[in-house]
């Protein structure tokens, strides 16, 4: 049933009608959620605080890497926008990992922001059926259960079957840098104040979490002879399939902090915010600011740090590595002390943003909060961190919202699917006491999730949504194809020890075969030179390096992904078994109070959701399990 | 019945925690008895019982009158009530010792159960202790075998494990390996932001998760050697004395009563315990002196209890001559000489007895102990793991042992399934921590 949308503009953008989607911000998740919707066929209505800031990249100019790079392919290959906005605004592309296997590649782009943006804004203007509405939302509104819209803060209301909120982190946000406390979203925007406790109001727990930038620098005021030059891969490859070649046009730099550095922060830590007890939120461990580096790691003498411009060809750069919100005088100490940075003059100062987010457990695997239909929530309001994060989020909560309202099956993918899977899994049922990113550790199923395989396991499903063309995806078909009929080749090909052969092998691959092998069996070693080897096998000639990497690679976890596999096909078979709806879970001997607690919240309805949940372990699988096949002994 | 069964039924439909009640103390009449009940009625059942407890003043043992649920007197007991979490079960508990006469105890049992309480399942206490994080798995087994517990090492055993001595060394290992997991997840996820650690470190940690469990693996013998007790068998010719030997070694020792496992009834068994171990002792002679047809039968039987033995008693007798094999070479076999006292003198290589003057009795009792007590040499404490255990370290050592040369997220894959292994046994390993041991471990985070 669609809803059909009526617009009368007015003096100030005062709307009537109903749409079928709102969507609350437009940042990164923001947009997916609405490009996402729109393309499916519903009307949708941004509202953002300011034309100006939609697509914005608040603290690093960069995308992708390791796990974020993950994210960024799936949601290419489900057909979202991300990828193709990084290609086109990218500036360097490097890809990290590249000597490992496939499943730990992380493809990442230093991106010129404003571009970005500017890419983005236009994407909405001139994506049909999206209409951009300046404004705050300050009230989600609710009736007879169910969301009927969100009211402005002066006073409209917009009427619409589905919201999504994608506050990013300016829901209550406070912005500190030392001493300097004031409200806000970001640097010089103001926050969205009412909506949290509208949210309270609504029943949903919120907590507070931090998030915090490095200052910016002036591009012409740094001494780059102390400093080290970091390129873009000799290949650049981008990220989306609707590119076309992408290329390296700005170099970054490393440079690190002496000791004078730490001397400086311990000094004055009282002064820091973080250290002096202003700021309630937890910041996550892995983005640690450069304070809490040095209290934490006292014997390091040095930290790398990294810089990088924001545009290709602004003034502003950005230090990767110095996240701080010590104050302002302290900063222009820290920072002067680097070398290379002596005469360093600021454009911004680094600080810390506080924040509201939703605690997990209040949302489904939808992203529709479980006590209010129709309510969808995604990106850093969720508790993440990461344009990337937000995007997939984004683009998962938009596609629901449309199907919901056009009927389908919506986009629910699992955790050997998807990293996006694992995303959104580890959100909906976990506990986190930090901003989430995502790591590849995260996934169980890493060797089968690498980026060399986003478009084989995703691309099928951004089809069915109307988000990827047919046509691409047969193009990428006999791509997939081309590669199993090489891997098959490879693992018939007999390699036999005759005398051409040997002499061969000891010549070129300095190995002394003495018994048959394949082509297959010969690349899984760890002795070779593996490019010296791909470049004698028959099967792989003619094919592009990159193809070739990726099939190697695979060859060689091949055995540990079936080992694998076979070790869970006696959970496999369990899987489907269904737990009865009044299973008794205090009945199982053995279970920690934790998991009966768990269990019995959300009630899985087979052993493969229950497996799931978090602190299910394997031994409490098997008790499970056990007690599940033996009612009949009572 | 009727009223049993909408109690089970109402707290069904309450969906909390039932209320449970079982007899503690063995079957049968005896002085005492204790009953115990758990959960959260158990205050509405001690009100039922005897308004006097007062689970208000818990851990104070008091004497009270009992009632059945018609307001009838039954008994005179002494009450210790318990309140959460300070119990064994985590929960507010009730314990009251009673006389032990099999009509009370039913009769109170069953007044808890029409008050709101129902029967307990066998374990069911330990597991509401697990529940409650009073205790792990490896503690609620050894809950198992402190009660099982005949001999004294057996005892000593139990205890370490009950107090927590094997969860311990098992949580040892466990962060070793999961430190192991950390550096390599912790190069791969922050490859540039210098998280990398060097081979040495890497094969150093490796090594000693290995040698951890192979630690415990050790201990796998003198585990089964404590809880199941050593096979000594008696074996030797027609008349060298088997039987006079096996009734001297049985009247002198601690007999266990209960069979131990493994034993069989066609051959003549026995336990008892030498120094604190358990031991069965094995005598062949009804085998070895069958008639035809039965006879060849039993010639199969002795060698199959040889082929089981752990300490085997070869015995001649003095004017045999010498014993059926070298001494200096059989680590299993003693060669023991009877009746000493009769045909005197000394064989090479052989303890020589008289169960007639209980010469060499004591040297052939300590040579038997030396023997059965040498695995117990691998244990560290008193801890050692039973064979659940051993299964799931030896599957854990298979997926550790070639990890070094892997790539590194293959070798993750294999080290997270080896402390998957771990969790089998204890029951603890959350994805958390290794996060929590990267960020600990490494200054990473751009």
């Amino acid at each position: 049933m669609r809803f059909s949308q009526h617009f009368v503009s007015g003096n100030n953008g005062v709307l009537m009608g109903v749409w079928d989607v709102v969507v609350v911000g437009a940042g990164h998740a923001g947009i997916e959620a609405a490009m996402a919707a729109a393309r499916m066929g519903s009307s949708v209505c941004v509202v953002t605080l300011s034309r100006d800031t939609i697509g914005q990249m608040p603290c690093n100019p960069a995308a992708g890497g390791i796990g974020k790079g993950h994210l960024i392919m799936e949601l290419d290959a489900l057909g979202g926008v991300q990828g193709w906005a990084v290609d086109r605004s990218g500036i360097q592309f490097r890809r990290l990992n590249a000597s490992r296997g496939p499943a730990v590649w992380g493809p990442r782009a230093q991106c010129d922001k404003e571009r970005y943006s500017q890419l983005m804004r236009r994407l909405l203007r001139g994506t049909h059926g999206v209409n951009v509405v300046e404004g705050e939302a300050s009230e989600v509104l609710v009736d007879g259960g169910r969301v009927v819209g969100v009211r402005l803060a002066k006073g409209d209301d917009i009427r619409a079957a589905c919201v999504i909120l994608t506050t990013g982190t300016f829901l209550g946000g406070v912005l500190h840098t030392g001493d300097d406390r004031r409200d806000g979203g970001r640097f010089g925007e103001a926050p969205s104040v009412g909506l949290g406790a509208n949210l309270r109001e609504m029943g949903l727990q919120l907590r507070r979490f931090k998030t915090g930038t490095p200052p910016r620098l002036h591009r012409d005021s740094l001494d780059y002879s102390k400093l080290e030059v970091q390129e873009g891969d000799v290949r650049p490859q981008a990220f989306s399939w609707r590119s076309g070649a992408v290329r390296n046009q700005a170099v970054c730099w490393v440079g690190r902090t002496p000791e004078a550095v730490r001397e400086i922060i311990e000094e004055n830590l009282d002064r820091s915010p973080l250290f002096g007890g202003q700021i309630d939120g937890v910041g996550p461990r892995y983005c640690p600011s450069i304070e809490d580096k040095v209290v934490r790691f006292p014997h390091h003498k040095e930290h790398t740090v990294f810089l990088e411009p924001e545009t290709l060809n602004g003034p502003s750069m950005y230090i990767n590595g110095l996240s701080t919100s010590l104050p302002a005088d302290i900063q222009e100490r820290v920072v002067r002390a680097v070398p290379g940075f002596e005469n360093a003059s600021f454009l911004r100062y680094g600080y810390a943003v506080e924040y509201d987010v939703v605690a997990p457990k209040q949302v489904g695997h939808d992203l529709q909060v479980s006590t209010v239909p129709g309510l969808y929530l995604a990106g850093q309001i969720m508790g993440t961190s990461g344009y990337e994060e937000a995007g997939a989020l984004g683009f998962v909560a938009g596609v629901n919202a449309a199907s919901s309202l056009k009927g389908g099956a919506g986009l629910r993918l699992g955790r050997e699917q998807a990293y996006i899977g694992v995303l959104v899994d580890d959100l909906v049922n976990r506990e986190h006491r930090e901003p989430y990113r995502m790591f590849t550790s995260r996934a169980e199923h890493r060797l089968s999730l690498g980026v060399d395989s986003a478009s084989e396991r995703l691309m099928a499903e951004g089809v069915r949504l109307g988000l990827v063309p047919t046509k691409v995806f047969h193009v990428e078909q006999s791509r997939w194809e081309r590669r199993r009929e090489a891997s098959l080749a490879l693992e018939s090909g007999a390699v036999v020890p005759n005398r051409s052969n040997k002499e061969r092998l000891r010549k070129d691959l300095g190995i002394d075969l003495r018994t048959p092998t394949t082509w297959a069996g010969l690349l899984r070693r760890q002795d070779i030179d593996t490019q010296a080897a791909a470049a004698m096998a028959p099967a792989l000639s003619g094919l592009p390096e990159s193809e070739q990497s990726i099939i190697i690679g695979r060859l060689r976890y091949s055995g540990y992904i079936e080992r694998h596999a076979r070790e869970r096909t006696r959970v496999e078979r369990l899987r489907h078994v269904k737990i009865p709806a009044d299973f008794s879970y205090e009945m199982v001997s053995g279970l920690s109070r934790e998991v009966l607690e768990e269990m019995e919240r959300v009630r899985p309805q087979t052993l493969a959701e229950a497996e799931r949940l978090a602190g299910v372990t394997p031994a409490a699988m098997a008790l499970i399990a056990g007690r599940l096949s033996a009612p009949a002994r009572e | 019945m009727a009223k049993a069964f909408s109690s089970e039924l109402s707290s069904v439909l309450s969906g909390g925690a039932d209320t449970i009640v079982a007899r503690a103390t063995a079957a049968g009449a005896g002085a005492l008895a204790v009953i115990r009940i758990s959960g959260p009625e158990t205050g509405r059942v001690a009100e039922a019982l005897c308004p006097e407890i007062d689970m208000g003043t818990p851990w104070r043992a008091r004497v009270v009158r009992l009632h059945d649920s018609g307001g009838r007197s039954i008994e005179d007991a002494i009450a210790i009530p318990y309140r959460a979490p300070q119990s064994y079960t985590g929960e507010d508990m009730l314990e009251l010792m009673v006389h032990g006469s099999p009509w009370i105890v039913e009769t109170l049992v069953e007044t808890v159960v029409s008050a709101g309480g129902r029967h307990a399942t066998p374990g069911e206490f330990t597991q509401r202790a697990v529940s409650n994080g009073k205790m792990d798995l490896i503690q609620a087994e050894a809950v198992h075998e402190v009660i099982q517990a005949e001999t004294l090492w057996q005892a000593r055993m139990a205890r370490e494990q009950l107090h927590g001595g094997l969860s311990r060394e098992i949580l040892a290992m466990k962060e070793k390996m999961v430190h192991f997991l950390a550096e390599i997840e912790g190069s791969l996820d922050f490859e540039e932001q210098g998280a990398v650690t060097d081979r040495d470190s890497l094969e150093l940690t490796w090594k000693s998760c290995l040698e951890e469990i192979d630690g415990l693996l050790q201990t796998v013998a003198a585990g089964v050697r404590v809880r199941e007790g050593a096979r000594v068998v008696i074996i030797g010719a027609p008349n060298s004395g088997k039987s006079t030997l096996f009734n001297t070694l049985l009247s002198r020792e601690r007999a266990i009563v209960t069979a131990l496992p493994g034993t069989t009834r066609d051959v003549l068994e026995a336990g008892l315990e030498i120094e604190g171990l358990p031991v069965v002792l094995v005598d062949t002679a009804g085998l070895r002196e069958a008639t035809d047809p039965a006879e060849a039968e039993g010639i199969r039987r002795a060698g199959h209890e040889v082929g089981r033995a752990d300490v085997i008693l070869d015995l001649f007798s003095a004017d045999e001559g010498k014993p059926s094999f070298d001494p200096r070479v059989d680590d299993q076999r003693v060669a023991v000489v009877s009746k000493v006292d009769l045909f005197g003198g000394t064989v090479e290589g052989a303890l020589g007895i008289s169960c007639v003057t209980g010469e060499g009795l004591e040297l052939l009792r300590d040579e038997i102990h030396r023997r059965i007590a040498a695995p117990l040499g691998s244990m560290t404490g008193n801890v050692a793991v039973n064979a659940r255990h051993g299964k799931a370290l030896e599957r854990a050592r298979e997926h550790l042992v070639g990890v070094l040369g892997l790539p590194g997220e293959v070798a993750a894959l294999e080290i997270r399934s080896a402390l998957k292994c771990v969790d089998e046994i204890i029951g603890t390993v959350e994805d958390q921590e290794v996060l929590d041991e990267i960020f600990s471990a490494f200054c990473v985070g751009k």
